[in-house]
């Protein structure tokens, strides 16, 4: 069943792909620009997903309820830490996602705020202070 | 002769104070990365990349140090394998047959032993094999023209999977997504946006470092999420040190594993996993009297020797013609095309010093690998105590802070997050991820290399098939995918036993 989810998408992500590259002209010099490229690739991906989405051989098991809510808690805190890294400064922002992510992993609350408070500032000691890397240690919030 | 005088300076260049330091760090940190289990080669490679940038290593520099991590993991791997039932990385699966019974009798030693002499051999003799054959090799790929290259190019797309038995068609989708995600951005030769939705941000496309770093390391956390328990535990320790019978037993297994992984690694995208299941399999049809599975020696040495031969040998293609023949192999490439290096058969004659202090270094890497692996093992062995809640949260923050590091742009790390859903997905979906990285990486000099020779014709397509070269390449790829196919079908058709 999830391989017919699967070819189906590439389907329309490959339609969607070779329909787009109609508008990319060809150059002076150029015979066929840059729009032949993604033809050759897009026109057999649709083939191939079609195929796939007709004689699908996989299924795909997920994971169970609170398997999926883990993964999104995850998933949350990582944009979250993407978001935040300037904002935050990279000591506070990684605090908070290495505890999030520790204890959605099984850490017990105290265990994940020690690893998360020795981490935090020791990777940014580690790596801005002693091998160079520039991390900004207060974020833009707090000027 | 030739040979042996590059050979020697490139030792001159390996023996240089910070490459030396770099080895050894690159082969302890391999090692650990390799033992951990669920972090194997590539996702190693794929968190210290970022940081090689950020340190501004020239090119050999970070090419020794990424060869000491990768070679640190396939000896690595075999670690938790044998101690804990877990392979540390996929290759090291093969292993897990015969070490883990070996441990659980309380020849843990005996078995690490063995195995990571069966690693020096391996990886020693594929050393020994690249510096042979590689210029030759790359002596033989200067004929190629662009046509020659598109068809390689679409070999190396169609064999990447391997003849590992999963889907050859969704190893060519995912090499197509990955294709397709490379377009996004400036046309560099006519300057039309492509794909870009009007965002300046995607002008330069995307990062192929950023996007493997998502693919390998972050889907890794989501993965680990899935499954909560990890069992297992550690073996009783048993003897301390190893007998050297039994060490001895697995030395012919260990030539015999060499040679075919060796072969196995450099084809391309067949990589360490298929050489260590041919090594075994091998082995297995060759002395089997019902003592394999059991805890045999050889059936130790033979997969370890296999999959380090086949990491040796799967740096040949991605030095020699710039096409990779592993998945570690090809984050490595990504790293040599962003630092302006390409790979492929000028290499040897533009950057001789990158080419062979690398080959020197592979040399030192592993003496350091066989000290560190024989006395220091129980160092090794007492990091796989460390917990999982521990660990993965670093690899995140290292992640985040590799990226940052090179980019300085949070909508980098955003696209390292989508890269990381999306690796997450593809995998579940049994799609490999090497394609898709390979597709991101080498697709712009694919397309560059099929518009050269359409220009040559005047856009006439029967150019592609012209040369006996491309011909050639082209027939071989049929007659792998073929091979693919019929296996892959097979594995799903349960055998009557």
């Amino acid at each position: 069943m999830t391989d017919r989810l699967a070819g189906l998408a590439f389907v329309l992500l490959a339609t969607g792909y070779v329909w787009l590259s109609a508008g990319y002209t060809a150059g002076f010099g150029d015979p066929l620009g840059p729009a032949i490229f993604p033809r050759v690739v897009g026109i057999p991906a649709i083939i191939l997903g079609l195929s796939l989405a007709i004689w699908p051989r996989h299924t795909a098991i997920w994971a169970g309820p609170a398997g999926l809510a883990r993964q999104a808690a995850a998933v949350a805190l990582l944009i979250f830490y993407a978001l935040m890294l300037e904002p935050l400064g990279f000591v506070a922002a990684s605090f908070v996602s290495i505890l999030g992510l520790g204890l959605l992993m099984g850490a017990t609350a105290l265990a994940g705020v020690v690893t998360a408070g020795l981490a935090a500032p020791g990777l940014y000691v580690l790596f801005d202070r002693l091998m160079g890397l520039p991390l900004p240690l207060v974020g833009t919030w707090f000027g | 002769m030739e040979i042996l005088s590059s050979l020697w300076s490139g030792f001159a260049v390996a023996a240089l104070p910070i490459n030396l330091a770099l080895i050894f760090g690159g082969c302890f940190a391999g090692t650990l990365i390799g033992a951990l289990p669920g972090l194997g080669p590539v996702n190693g490679v794929a968190i210290l990349i970022p940081l090689t940038f950020a340190f501004g290593l020239d090119a050999t520099s970070s090419m020794i140090l990424l060869s000491a991590v990768y070679y640190g993991c396939m000896y690595g791997g075999r670690i938790s394998a044998i101690l804990l039932n877990i392979p540390g990385d996929e290759p090291a699966i093969m292993t897990t047959l015969d070490g883990y019974p070996m441990a659980k009798k309380g020849q843990a030693a005996d078995a690490l032993a063995i195995s990571g002499l069966a690693s020096f051999i391996g990886a020693t003799l594929a050393t020994i094999g690249l510096t042979l054959f590689a210029p030759m090799l790359a002596k033989a790929a200067i004929h190629f023209g662009p046509s020659d290259y598109f068809a390689l190019y679409v070999m190396a797309f169609a064999t990447i999977g391997g003849i590992t038995g999963t889907d050859p068609r969704k190893t060519l989708l995912a090499a197509m997504l990955g294709l397709m995600l490379g377009t996004v951005g400036l046309d560099p030769s006519t300057g039309v946006a492509r794909y870009t939705f009007g965002s300046f941000n995607l002008y330069d496309g995307f990062d192929p470092i950023v996007a493997l770093v998502g693919l390998f390391a972050i889907s890794e956390i989501l993965f680990f999420l899935e499954e909560r328990a990890h069992g297992g535990g550690l073996v009783p320790p048993g003897r301390v040190f190893p007998r050297f019978s039994r060490v001895r037993e697995g030395l012919g297994a260990s030539l015999r594993g060499s040679l075919i992984g060796f072969v196995a690694g450099i084809l391309p995208g067949a990589g360490a996993s298929l050489g260590a299941v041919m090594s075994y399999s091998f082995e297995k049809r060759l002395s089997d009297k019902g003592t394999f599975g059991q805890g045999d020696p050889r059936g130790v040495a033979a997969p370890e020797a296999g999959n380090n031969a086949a990491s040796g040998g799967a740096l040949i293609p991605m030095l020699t013609l710039g096409v990779p023949g592993s998945g570690t192999t090809a984050v490595m490439l990504a790293m040599l095309i962003s630092l302006n290096i390409q790979p492929g058969p000028l290499l040897f004659q533009r950057s001789p010093d990158l080419v062979w202090g690398l080959v020197a270094a592979l040399y030192l890497a592993n003496l350091v690998l066989l000290i560190l692996n024989l006395p220091l093992i129980g160092m090794f062995t007492r990091v796989l105590g460390l917990p999982a809640w521990c660990l993965m949260p670093l690899v995140v923050a290292i992640s985040y802070l590799g990226v940052y590091a090179i980019t300085h742009a949070a909508f980098d790390l955003m696209v390292m997050v989508g890269f990381g859903i999306l690796g997450f997905v593809l995998r579940k979906l049994e799609f490999s991820l090497v394609p898709v990285v390979l597709g991101l990486l080498l697709g712009m000099d694919m397309e560059n290399n099929l518009r050269r020779a359409l220009s040559i014709s005047g856009g006439d397509f029967t150019i592609l098939v012209e040369s006996p070269i491309a011909v050639t390449i082209y027939v071989l790829t049929i007659a792998f995918l073929a091979l693919s196919l019929w296996l892959s079908r097979r594995s799903i058709v349960p055998t009557p036993s």
